[in-house]
């Protein structure tokens, strides 16, 4: 029997296995006081409140949790039409009675703690098979802000924040279409994370979201308290140094993504949505590029490029160079390093080694510092550790400055930082122990794995391994608006043309 | 019928891996048989195996399974097990002399002090991990390495062609004919590549004109090659033969160099890092016809099987080097020519078999 199984009701898938809860699956009965006795067994805390209410002359019982309703919208939608009431109602008629847009019947146990738990709140009725379920939750969230790892000088700054309805009326905000299909579900055994899934029917490939739904109603965790969680669960290699998985924070990228055929996952409480497939080239992308001059955006993807490179292989070539390769280095060059290295005490490789363990540990502590220190020690770490570093003769001038361009060169492509980084440290301990030959099968040992890799049947290497000749024009070449006509063959997708030239002219 | 490779990829994959395994000892080879006719000893081969692809893809246009199908279905399943076990000696011995060059390589030019043998053995670790993949990732490798191949030669040919004296390959047959064939037959190790082409038939879907793009994609590499034996030889003429690792030396010469220092090793690892792949296929058909003999159903084993194979041979053998280099030159050409040549060319003959008793049986 899979871990969970996924029912609909109301919009929302809900998990039918759902721990303590489970266990009490029975339908409402006719008996309020009993009804409430295993509503109260089951949600045994605090901050749930029974509100007892007179409906004429039959009683009810409003439940709720405290802290994540909208007391007003309950006072105003549901209360006070009660208040008004003056004969008994059948169901119906209750039901038509609130004037709350988002309602709905239930009769089992288990919907109802369902809906309690979601933030909902619900209206249990004396003789009564059938609750009453209101959504009126009200979670406080973050205003909407240019998100801190993505911005941008010239384009939209709004980011998603943590708030999984505001993330989606953001995209609808942006993709005005019936087409656009938002499924939602739940994930987590104890965090029962709300978690919606968006995509463009017509554009995007059926089989991905069906795969997708699939993959998320297997996953059994006891909570999802970041779509980075997510990310991991659905990734296809449960072992991997690469991102399995693509993600944003900027509805505008999204917006894109999914008009390429992507699928978008929300994961409520994160402010990051994850996108099905991920390709490898999507991180040397800046929401800037489609904004910018396609000569410009065109630059830009060089220089990230070329940093790449220089943050991957500068260091390490330049190791082996001093240790194996002294031909690489022209003779006036090498006079200088021999200048600098004399009376250093470490070998070159242990010197860069630790170099860039002490980078490592600068920026590890400056994200995790208070902002106000972070200043400190950026010029502590930076100019005054740097400096003393080279006058004391511990590490040579040219190490410094090769690990200071390494580490900024690596901030240009910020979403691979991290993966870049690990992989900085193990070429640069092969540098340094087999030389060039070592780096060269390194690297050939990454590439076999980028390329046999595939994110949801679309190979992240691609367009270059697969080569896609149409979709380079979005790579390390930004072609210009005409150019991009049809929506990219790496990733499968339906209705091809997305642009139509000749209305343009006109 | 699900493809694992496209023409574009077989394209690319002859462009990219066959010329590199030429350019490390071979040139020297040549030279040392049929001095400035050493061009005329490469061409033999390479119009053998054009000849070879020409014959190939008359069996790539007409069939519908893949080469073992073809052959289980044309001559029974025991035939089949004793052709792919020439194979696997074929690609057991082809791998010997390209891994050993490049082991000593790193020994004799790249490294400022000479490394040890366990410098190289990296190598085995990525081939393994080669070995482990499907066609499909091997198609993938060929449509980026193109463009390294592409830019090292270009790179090298570009800082060396000026030095190059082209008059030294003059006159044309000044060596003899006995002296162009022994290149020819000592240098076969390095070519039937047209073996690789026999394996992708029914693996990737024949279109209108892949015939001649795969023909012209032979052709390019071929040229690419003859342009640098051309060059070779014209930078170090009487003494090519004691150039061992041409590559590295052919482009030294040039007063950029001495300005700037040696920025030639830009096409130096560029041309290196296809060699990995370059001398990693013959490991990895090895592995594949071990699969099919031995109905191994895990990747791993066979490739492991494979690579250890390899890893024997360099360590054990490494002091004889020479003697084993000798041996295959002196003695393998005859049954390179049988396997990497005659049996890839009748191919054709099986499609034919195959297609008869198809529309037989209609």
């Amino acid at each position: 029997m899979p871990a969970s199984v996924l029912y609909k009701h109301g919009g929302l898938f809900l998990h039918k296995n759902l721990s303590k809860i489970n266990t009490n699956l029975m339908k409402l009965e006719q008996n309020l006081d009993a009804n409430i006795e295993k509503i109260k067994n089951a949600l045994n805390s605090e901050d749930v409140t029974f509100l007892d209410l007179q409906l004429a002359n039959r009683k009810g019982v409003l439940i709720f949790i405290n802290d994540i309703v909208d007391k007003n919208a309950v006072g105003e939608l549901i209360l006070r039409p009660i208040s008004n009431i003056k004969n008994d109602l059948t169901e119906q008629e209750l039901f038509d009675l609130f004037l709350s847009p988002e309602k709905s019947q239930i009769n089992s146990i288990k919907e109802i703690l369902n809906d309690v738990l979601l933030g909902n709140t619900v209206l249990i009725i004396e003789n009564s098979n059938t609750a009453l379920s209101f959504a009126l939750k009200f979670f406080e969230k973050r205003a909407i802000t240019e998100p801190p790892t993505s911005t941008v000088i010239k384009g939209p700054r709004e980011g998603f924040v943590e708030s999984l309805p505001v993330n989606i009326s953001l995209m609808r905000r942006r993709l005005k279409t019936p087409d656009l299909r938002i499924e939602n579900t739940t994930v987590g055994k104890y965090s029962r994370t709300p978690i919606a899934l968006c995509y463009i029917k017509g554009i995007v490939d059926e089989k991905l979201v069906k795969t997708l739904k699939n993959k998320l109603s297997q996953i059994d965790i006891d909570a999802i308290l970041d779509s980075s969680y997510l990310s991991k669960c659905l990734g296809e290699r449960t072992v991997s140094l690469f991102k399995q998985i693509g993600n944003t924070e900027k509805p505008d990228i999204l917006a894109g993504k999914i008009l390429e055929g992507r699928v978008a996952i929300f994961v409520d409480g994160s402010p990051i949505a994850l996108t099905v497939p991920y390709l490898l080239i999507e991180d040397f992308q800046s929401a800037s590029d489609y904004y910018n001059s396609a000569y410009s955006a065109t630059f830009a993807r060089q220089i990230r490029l070329l940093s790449v490179f220089i943050a991957l292989f500068l260091p390490t070539l330049f190791v082996s160079a001093e240790l194996f390769h002294l031909q690489l280095i022209p003779l006036s060059f090498l006079l200088t390093i021999v200048n600098s290295i004399k009376g250093i005490p470490l070998s070159p490789s242990y010197e860069m080694f630790f170099t860039l363990m002490i980078f490592e540990i600068l920026n590890e502590a400056s994200v995790r510092m208070p902002k106000y220190v972070g200043m400190v020690v950026s010029i502590v770490g930076g100019l005054v550790l740097g400096e003393t570093a080279v006058t004391a003769g511990i590490i040579s001038a040219p190490t410094l400055m090769i690990i200071a361009l390494s580490g900024i060169c690596l901030y240009t492509v910020p979403e691979l930082e991290q993966t870049f980084s690990i992989l900085r440290m193990i070429f640069l301990v092969v540098a340094g122990t087999c030389g060039i030959y070592g780096l060269i099968i390194s690297v050939s040992f990454i590439f076999i794995y980028l390329i046999s890799f595939e994110s949801y049947g679309s190979p992240i290497f691609a367009p270059f391994s697969p080569l896609v000749k149409e979709d380079l024009k979005d790579t390390f070449y930004k072609g210009f608006l005409h150019e991009h006509q049809f929506r990219p063959n790496s990733i499968k997708n339906k209705n091809k043309r997305r642009l139509k030239i000749s209305k343009i002219k006109k | 019928m699900q493809y694992q490779l496209k023409t574009r990829q077989i394209c690319l994959f002859l462009i990219a891996l066959t010329p590199i395994s030429k350019l490390f000892i071979m040139p020297s080879v040549l030279a040392s048989n049929a001095e400035q006719d050493l061009w005329i000893s490469a061409l033999i081969n390479l119009a053998l195996d054009f000849l070879t692809v020409f014959f190939v893809l008359f069996a790539c246009k007409r069939a519908n399974t893949t080469l073992l199908n073809l052959l289980e279905n044309s001559l029974g399943k025991t035939a089949t097990k004793i052709i792919v076990s020439l194979c696997f000696v074929y690609f057991t011995i082809k791998a010997i002399l390209p891994i050993s060059e490049q082991k000593d390589y790193l020994e004799m030019t790249l490294y400022t002090l000479k490394p040890t043998v366990f410098y190289f053995l990296p190598f085995f670790i990525s081939a393994f991990y080669l070995c482990t993949k499907r066609l499909k990732v091997l198609g993938r490798c060929a449509d980026v390495l193109w463009l390294f191949t592409l830019i090292g030669f270009a790179v090298l040919l570009s800082l060396s062609i000026s030095g190059a004296d082209f008059s030294a390959i003059l006159p044309v047959g000044a060596s003899g004919y006995k002296a162009i064939f022994n290149g020819s037959y000592a240098s076969k190790i390095w070519f039937g590549d047209g073996i690789y082409l026999a394996i992708f038939i029914g693996q990737f879907n024949y279109e209108k004109h892949s015939g001649k793009k795969i023909l012209l994609s032979y052709l390019i590499s071929a040229l690419i090659t003859l342009l640098f034996i051309f060059i070779f030889y014209g930078t170090f003429t009487s003494i090519a033969h004691r150039q061992r690792f041409a590559f590295t030396e052919i482009s030294k010469y040039t007063t950029v160099i001495n300005n700037l220092g040696r920025f030639d090793y830009i096409g130096i690892i560029m041309i290196l890092f296809v060699n990995v792949f370059a001398i990693s296929l013959p490991v990895y058909f090895s592995a594949k016809a071990l699969n099919y003999l031995f109905c191994i159903k895990k990747e791993w084993i066979s490739s492991l099987i494979a690579v250890a194979m390899q890893v024997f041979i360099l360590i054990v053998f490494s002091e004889y080097y020479a003697s084993i280099e000798k041996l295959l030159m002196n003695y393998a050409p005859p049954f390179l020519f049988l396997v990497g040549n005659l049996l890839p060319a009748l191919t054709p003959l099986l499609t034919l078999k195959e297609n008869k008793y198809a529309h037989t049986q209609s």
